[in-house]
């Protein structure tokens, strides 16, 4: 734990020291040495699955994936932001990568943690560094509003949270993960049940987010900058699913009917929402709402509670993070080319970029699940993991995943196919530094199908 | 309120910066994603003629990452060599060759070759009772 902790807290000198020239090398060769080393906590070595470094920092087959997806974010963060912050002068430069080094730390303080006041503190520092890199380099005014949006959605529903860890820690004298998963249910009375269990996981079902309070999302998506768009889709969603799955542990005997209206919710939401990006028109707001709909699918699947479930969910999250962080660097390279998120506008690049065209159908091909991706292998356990607890729910999981097939070939088709729109005369080419994220994305997709044991958590 | 926050983001890098080295533009004007209030610290103006000037111009064998060609070929070695060669080859091999944790790919073959074995003798896949009965000697009800 600390040879990563450490060298990660020692890129931010190093992002001050780094010459001028060398600072995007320097971070990026950094960053690259953690990544590598953070795989090492793929190798489990204890047999009550958690490896710990103190009291207070652990990680175990659940979150190590999570772990892993934060450190190997970090590099293609610094690749993808490069053209974007060239204008930039050298202090805002640093400054940015300070942020992303200060996000990364804070999400891996927030998956290593044990103590749930630990994981709470460090859940809500990731708000600040991607307050900043959203209202600072956001690209438009709406931005600030953004801003407020990510911010306050948050923030009210994870107040109750601190309630609710403070009751449990005047109730059992512990909110150490390792030892609550050992006490028996908690007796309190039946009414402050209901709220206790609401209070618990509203925080996380927000952050997810579950439909209904998802608006945030689309919002603070749309006007972040590149890396904040990447990291947001990739792992500070996760953390919403990471939460309800540690908070679940303490909660599971108690109140079993209170999750049906977050399950209906979840799955209403699959559909709702992924009709809402057959009709969208701009470019990050469609992946935007694909992530709430891949999202509402994990949330149901945490929900029931199955071994099934949760390792569905896992899988997904990591294969989801992966696969809409490619989708938002390939509408970065658009954007950085045509200035433009609006799909019709930038239409027929595939005459114009063939190669982009191809990582854009590999893209939206692993978005909409194909076979053999972890994606496919996540939403299958899923989907029949709820078809097992209620055939009910095949109707919304079966239609969700057919809205999903035909949303991301809607986006392939609005923007690589078509007529050239004739404004789009003088593009750059595509540069080796954007294939070379691209292939950085979709490869451990691809490397995770010959090892999937690496993310089935700890059902498996 | 957050307007007025990110105007204090504006100015603190201003303070903090290099006066001599804020004014003059060392950076390739293209791909310009600039917002308003970006623009008003920095007037796109004052760079060369506010046309995007294609970094081949200068850079034929541009990667994407710095208008110096010298930076721009390291830079693009550094990230094809850690991204590739190192992070996904060497920890792809770390990781396909991690010891097989609480035995579970030992007992996934042993299960599938002692299903073939009972199926070939006839046997039930699996037996009511895992040891044999028979061979079990119980103590007698005098001796407890």
């Amino acid at each position: 734990m600390l040879k990563i902790l450490i060298p990660t807290l020692l890129l931010i000198p190093t992002s001050w020291l780094a010459k001028a020239k060398w600072l995007w090398p320097t971070t990026l060769l950094h960053s690259f040495i953690i990544t590598l080393f953070s795989l090492a906590w793929l190798k489990n070595t204890s047999e009550t699955n958690w490896s710990t470094l103190n009291p207070y920092m652990a990680t175990d087959p659940l979150s190590s994936p999570l772990l892993t997806l934060t450190c190997w974010l970090l590099p293609l963060m610094i690749l993808a932001s490069q053209n974007h912050l060239a204008q930039d002068p050298l202090v805002r430069q640093r400054i940015y990568i300070t942020l992303l080094v200060t996000l990364q730390l804070s999400l891996i303080m927030a998956f290593a943690a044990t103590e749930l006041t630990m994981f709470y503190v460090m859940f809500e520092t990731t708000l600040i560094p991607t307050l900043i890199l959203i209202t600072r380099w956001g690209n438009q005014m709406e931005r600030l509003n953004a801003g407020t949006y990510f911010l306050f959605y948050t923030l009210a529903s994870s107040l109750p949270l601190l309630i609710t860890l403070l009751a449990l820690q005047n109730k059992t004298g512990t909110l150490s993960l390792l030892i609550i998963q050992l006490l028996g249910p908690i007796p309190i009375s039946p009414y402050v049940n209901i709220i206790w269990w609401t209070t618990s996981l509203l925080a996380f079902l927000v952050k997810m987010p579950l439909y209904g309070v998802h608006l945030w999302l689309p919002k603070a998506h749309v006007e972040a900058p590149i890396a904040g768009s990447m990291i947001l889709a990739a792992v500070l969603l996760k953390l919403g699913g990471y939460g309800m799955m540690r908070m679940m542990l303490i909660l599971s005997p108690l109140a079993k009917e209170l999750c049906y209206p977050f399950i209906i919710l979840a799955l209403w939401g699959v559909l709702m929402t992924s009709s809402i990006c057959l009709r969208q028109t701009d470019l990050k707001s469609l992946i935007a709402y694909s992530s709430v709909s891949h999202m509402g699918l994990v949330a149901a699947a945490i929900l029931i509670q199955t071994p099934w479930g949760l390792t569905g969910a896992l899988i997904l999250m990591i294969a989801h993070g992966l696969t809409s962080s490619a989708l938002f660097c390939l509408a970065n390279t658009n954007y950085e080319r045509t200035h433009s998120r609006t799909m019709i506008l930038t239409r027929g690049s595939q005459m114009i970029l063939p190669l982009m065209a191809t990582w854009w159908l590999i893209t939206c091909l692993a978005n909409l699940a194909l076979p053999p991706l972890p994606n496919l292998m996540g939403e299958l356990i899923i989907i029949s993991a709820l078809l097992g607890w209620s055939w009910w729910t095949i109707i919304f999981t079966g239609a969700g995943a057919l809205i999903t097939a035909t949303y991301s070939l809607y986006m392939y088709l609005m923007t690589q196919r078509g007529p050239v729109p004739n404004h789009m005369i003088s593009m750059n080419p595509s540069h080796s530094r954007e294939h070379l994220l691209l292939t950085l994305h979709l490869l451990p997709l691809l490397l995770l199908v010959f090892k999937p044991t690496t993310i089935w958590g700890s059902a498996y | 309120m957050l307007i007025r926050l990110s105007r204090f983001g504006l100015a603190l890098p201003r303070l903090l910066s290099n006066p001599q080295t804020r004014f003059v533009s060392q950076s390739k004007p293209s791909g310009a994603t600039v917002s308003p209030a970006l623009t008003e610290l920095h007037p796109v103006s004052e760079k060369a003629g506010h046309e995007e000037v294609s970094p081949f111009v200068k850079n034929p064998d541009y990667h994407g990452f710095s208008t110096d060609p010298v930076v721009d070929e390291w830079n693009m070695r550094v990230a094809f060599f850690m991204g590739i060669s190192v992070a996904l080859v060497i920890g792809g091999t770390f990781l396909r060759y991690l010891p097989d944790h609480g035995m579970r790919e030992w007992a996934r073959r042993e299960a599938e070759r002692v299903i073939l074995q009972r199926e070939k003798e006839g046997l039930p896949v699996i037996d009511e009772n895992y040891y044999d009965p028979n061979k079990i000697i119980l103590p007698s009800a005098e001796d407890k």
